[in-house]
């Protein structure tokens, strides 16, 4: 068991050897980057001059500043449609709403770069082009998010909603006092992945903005490699930097994060 | 409880001629309310421009004056003989036949590792799952490096192992596309890792238990009984492979711009070239229309072929 637990933890080293290479990397001056033989850390002589000069002299804080504006503006519509459209589809139900949901189910067969194309020339003829709200409005409509939201909502004691009736709310007010509160778990979930979806999106930024002031963090990381093509350490410095935020909610929430994804999956 | 429910309810609906119908009409009512949101967003970005695509394909687009021209299908005629289309199709088939079994097949050996009794399991778990929650252009950035013809860790290595020549990797139109196909797969599995190990924890041990009375093998218990009891798992993740498969692009646009030679320009990155670099957006929805076609025919086909290996308990 032990021999094996070592190969086995070999293994997952190996699966990680880039990223492990980008922190050693982001850590040395550029003539050491190719030294032969390789040292993972020079422990005497730490540079930590490629994250100052990042955090200082370029514009990754701005860019860092965009991608959370984008994120969380869009998680928050976005969760916000999911919890309305599945209390409408998983538990009032109206009209046709089974047919609806099954054309619903039916778009997410469409590659999302089909439907960019449209996008693009409707949101640079009304002069949306080139504004964080480009990124941000389709962003709000996620067909998973009501699809969980529904499954949630499917299986929802009917006698807490008519409890709540009877103490004399409304539809809405049972939802927002009764179904909502207890959907914490399922919103947590959807809150988690699209921070993770959006957070790395790059073929829209890519084609729907312009100003270096806007750019998201992906953005901003192809702009800075095309521009400091031989600066590889300073290149990993910026991977890293832009890899922590994620990194960080992913280790702080790890179990919520593996149960939110079999949730989301084994469903689906 | 129900009646006096539905009097407290019946009170928004005005009338009270029968009380249960009121509330149910009343929840009817409000649920079109609540899912207006929803119906929004869906019209408006995605039925609508998916209705505009079809157009798009068929009109010529002045981007100065906005007019439209009816074409026809002319577009789609000039995408069946155009040769880099037929190359990028290809090159989509190609991609797809390396990285959707390398990440079916690396997901599922991974989830087997966490799923034998060893220790540090939790590190390892996180280890596995890192490269999918990293940002992916940043991951890219690193690979750039990682594997730079040259200089590169990995041909470093290589090198001072003794190999004269080694690959070229992105400059190479022999290796470039499976080593997108491989940096794909690297990313995506930890997803694939998650939920196959999360079938296997949900097969019972009494299935084993009884494989060891009939003198079963390793190998065996896993064809005979592993591998059905997942199949759910498998079939779910063979159609999520497949469309992600056949959107894969930001490999194509941060490593290789499609090359060398056009021997990574895979149908997204043909769709992109036409629609920002040559502004063609009407030649560029012909082909976006036929990567649709052939995401539902790869569906259709999993779909129908799932009655031979998928199993429901």
């Amino acid at each position: 068991m032990t021999l094996r637990s070592i190969v086995y933890l070999l293994i997952g080293f190996v699966f990680i050897t880039p990223l492990l290479w980008m922190v050693s990397t982001s850590l040395k001056y550029e003539n050491q980057v190719f030294e032969r033989p390789f040292v993972f850390i020079h422990l005497d002589n730490v540079n930590w001059s490629n994250y100052a000069h990042i955090l200082t002299q370029t514009d990754f804080l701005t860019w860092l500043w965009n991608s959370l504006f984008v994120v969380l503006v869009s998680s928050c519509f976005r969760l916000l449609l999911a919890a309305l459209g599945g209390y409408a589809f998983g538990y009032l139900r109206f009209r046709y709403s089974e047919a609806i949901f099954f054309c619903f189910l039916a778009a997410l067969f469409i590659p999302y770069q089909l439907t960019l194309l449209p996008q693009f020339i409707s949101f640079r003829f009304i002069g949306l082009l080139d504004t964080h709200w480009a990124l941000i409005l389709p962003n709000t409509i996620d067909i998973l998010s009501i699809f969980l939201m529904r499954q949630f909502f499917l299986s929802f004691p009917k006698e807490l909603i008519h409890a709540a009736y009877i103490e004399g709310s409304g539809i809405f007010r049972s939802f927002a006092r009764v179904a909502l509160p207890l959907a914490r778990t399922p919103l947590l979930t959807l809150g988690l992945l699209s921070f993770f979806m959006i957070w790395d999106q790059y073929f829209q930024p890519l084609i729907f903005l312009h100003s270096k002031s806007l750019y998201t963090i992906p953005l901003g990381l192809q702009s800075f490699q095309t521009q400091f093509g031989k600066q590889y350490a300073m290149q990993m410095a910026l991977a890293c930097l832009a890899i922590i935020p994620v990194l960080g909610v992913f280790l702080a929430l790890q179990k919520q994060f593996v149960e939110s994804i079999v949730s989301s999956g084994l469903k689906g | 409880m129900a009646t006096t429910a539905t009097t407290k309810a019946g009170r928004f609906g005005g009338r009270q001629r029968s009380r249960t119908y009121s509330l149910e009409r009343l929840e009817r009512r409000a649920g079109l309310l609540f899912a207006l949101p929803a119906l929004a967003g869906f019209v408006l970005f995605i039925l609508i421009p998916m209705v505009c695509v079809l157009l798009l394909s068929l009109y010529k687009v002045d981007l100065m004056t906005y007019t439209f021209e009816f074409k026809q299908f002319q577009y789609y005629d000039k995408m069946l003989h155009d040769a880099d289309f037929w190359k990028s199709v290809r090159n989509t088939l190609e991609y797809m036949l390396i990285y959707v079994p390398l990440t079916l097949a690396l997901g599922i050996g991974m989830a087997l590792i966490l799923n034998s009794r060893m220790r540090a399991r939790g590190l390892v778990r996180t280890f596995f799952i890192v490269p999918y929650i990293t940002t992916y252009v940043a991951t890219l950035v690193v690979w750039n490096v990682f594997l730079h013809p040259t200089e590169g860790p990995v041909n470093t290595l290589l090198m001072s192992l003794g190999v004269d020549n080694p690959p070229q990797y992105m400059v190479d139109t022999h290796w470039a596309l499976p080593m997108l196909a491989l940096i794909g797969a690297w990313k995506d599995v930890g997803y694939h890792c998650i939920l196959f190990l999360a079938a296997l924890q949900g097969v019972s041990r009494d299935y084993y238990e009884a494989a060891d009375i009939d003198g079963a093998n390793r190998f065996q218990r896993f064809r005979q009984i592993t591998l059905p009891l997942i199949s759910p798992t498998s079939f779910y993740l063979l159609l999520i492979t497949i469309i992600g498969g056949l959107q894969a692009f930001y490999q194509m646009a941060l490593l290789t711009k499609g090359g060398p030679a056009f021997s990574t320009t895979t149908l997204t990155y043909h769709i992109y070239r036409s629609a920002f670099e040559f502004y063609n957006f009407s030649y560029a929805s012909a082909v976006g229309m036929f990567l649709f076609v052939l995401t539902l025919a790869l569906i259709a086909i999993n779909w129908f072929a799932q009655k031979k290996w998928v199993f429901y308990q």
